[in-house]
């Protein structure tokens, strides 16, 4: 049961969409496939005025070849998504982190667009609200205090969406239509770098597409979890490599994916790269393994899934 | 500003009207208004998989999908597998490998592997693992699980028997 009181609204439209969500200033929340929102707000994390369900939009499902990339809508389904051709030909580093991702079940419910907005987690923020209320409310629940690391200032909780880093490595673009027009960017420009609040959007803002760049690259998606089944990640690798370059990115260990691009994807050019991202993560104790073995096991990783790649490739 | 919606469903076949307020899931319109108590509830997050119920063919964690969502949707709960007396192969393969001891993942189980069936009825071992391993037993170490649903995938081929 959801305890809190909300009107569930279903339009057909993103116009319709957009201007219902304006008549609950800013207290309205957008649903896909609820497979991230309905256990939050079952948990008290979000008490949204008005829910307003995206499934009838229509055409935001679809998948297709537009010109120079693939669009992807952003209510395609994530079982549906990695039996599409266009995606397990073109982009093996999605089909494989598709496949990572969470269990059919929730697959066949989930959606792309939930996947790349979903909020980020923390063992002390994904908690009944008698558990937080015993414990103290943190500071993504607007208290005083991180939960995780005792006297720090700011947020920790981890982004841990499987498909953004892969969607990261193939150069993605997302594509809003909000209040106040449509936009469209890279992928890595969506994200603040604040674990609190982890989207840089407008209120009301809409994730109608994800746009790919149509062109056949090599690529993988190595996942850490504890289970082999449904487990979020507690951190992802992905990689892919076209002809002459190649885009390493690391999630789940901290508020956004990591990226970098090795100019060429070689021996020594990897041992930098890697590098690189691990001096910008920093890991807490606030998932179930340890915050010093998920960091070790960043170029374990990496490593293993350049190289197959690499060798795959040849 | 208590709101309630009018929600008509087909569950196991049957047409029924529900009144709901948007916070109530499935899980509950199934165990509390229809008394179809099949379907369990271990996490209520969608993690275990013990309230999987079959929403328009597809197995559906119900604990996390609102009712009010659902208008004009077809349910199947495990209440609705069988015919008169004469029980699903699902239900069959079940009871004879002895894949149930405490029963509470069972009705889930069994959705969720009647959804892997009806998509794909020659699944293998390596698809059946795939797929069941995401619904959390906590008795059988799920060898018999497999196996009862590897038994009536392969019904479909005796050739492979
Ligand atoms: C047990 C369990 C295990 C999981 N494991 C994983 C995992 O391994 N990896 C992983 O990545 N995820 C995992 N998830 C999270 C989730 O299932 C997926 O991320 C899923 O893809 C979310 O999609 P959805 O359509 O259900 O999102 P929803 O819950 O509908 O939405 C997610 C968020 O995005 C917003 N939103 C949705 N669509 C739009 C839109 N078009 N425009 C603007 N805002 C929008 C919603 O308001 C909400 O805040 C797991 C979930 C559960 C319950
Ligand atoms: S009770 Fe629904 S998945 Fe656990
Ligand atoms: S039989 Fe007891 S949980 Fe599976």
């Amino acid at each position: 049961m959801i305890s809190s009181e909300f009107k569930y609204i279903c339009p057909k439209s993103i116009e319709e969409a957009l201007e219902r969500f304006g008549e609950f200033q800013g207290e309205a929340v957008y649903l896909s496939g609820g497979t991230d929102l309905v256990p939050r707000m079952k948990l008290g994390l979000k008490k949204p005025r008005a829910v307003i369900d995206l499934k009838d939009v229509a055409s935001m499902s679809t998948v297709a070849e537009e010109g120079d990339y693939i669009r992807i809508g952003s209510l395609a389904q994530l079982f549906q998504l990695k039996q599409t051709d266009l995606v397990s030909n073109r982009f093996p580093a999605l089909a494989a982190s598709l496949e990572a991702t969470s269990c059919e079940t929730l697959q066949v419910r989930g959606t792309i667009g939930g996947n790349l907005l979903q909020n980020t987690r923390c063992l002390f923020y994904n908690q009944s609200e008698f558990w937080r209320r015993s414990k103290g409310f943190c500071l993504k629940m607007g208290g005083e205090k991180c939960n995780a690391v005792p006297g720090a200032k700011k947020c920790f909780a981890n982004y841990t969406s499987d498909n953004a880093p892969a969607l990261c490595t193939l150069q993605a673009e997302v594509a809003f239509a909000g209040p106040n027009g449509s936009r469209r960017f890279k992928l890595e420009s969506l994200y603040t770098g604040r674990s609190d609040d982890p989207f840089d959007l407008e209120p009301g803002e809409i994730l109608t597409d994800i746009f790919v760049p149509n062109k056949t690259v090599a690529g993988g998606y190595e996942k850490l979890r504890v289970r082999g089944a449904v487990d979020y990640p507690l951190l992802g690798v992905a990689f892919s490599r076209g002809s002459d370059s190649g885009r390493l990115a690391v999630g789940a260990v901290g508020p956004r994916p990591y990226t970098v691009e090795l100019n060429e994807p070689a021996q020594d050019a990897m041992g930098e790269a890697v590098a690189t991202v691990i001096n910008q993560v920093k890991t807490v104790e606030n998932t179930v393994l340890e915050s010093a073995y998920r960091k070790r096991m960043i170029p374990v990783l990496a490593e293993r899934l350049i190289k197959k790649v690499m060798e795959g490739a040849e | 500003m208590m709101e309630r919606y009018n929600v008509s469903l087909k569950v196991n076949g049957e047409l029924v009207a529900l009144n709901v307020r948007a916070g109530e899931t499935l899980l509950e319109s199934l165990r509390e208004r229809l008394e179809l108590t099949g379907a369990k509830e271990g996490c209520g997050l969608g993690a275990c998989g013990s309230c999987t119920v079959l929403l328009n063919g597809l197995p559906t964690r119900s604990c996390i999908v609102m009712t009010a969502e659902l208008d004009g949707a077809e349910v199947q709960s495990i209440e609705g597998l069988a015919d008169g007396t004469d029980l699903d192969p699902l239900q069959e393969r079940f009871m004879e490998k002895g894949a149930v001891q405490c029963g509470f993942c069972t009705s889930g189980m069994i959705m969720t592997a009647k959804g892997l069936l009806n998509r794909n009825p020659k699944a293998d071992k390596g698809d059946i693992i795939r797929t069941m391993s995401s619904n959390l037993c906590r008795c059988t170490g799920y060898k018999k699980i497999v196996e009862a649903v590897e038994a009536v995938s392969s019904m479909s081929e005796p050739e492979n028997k």
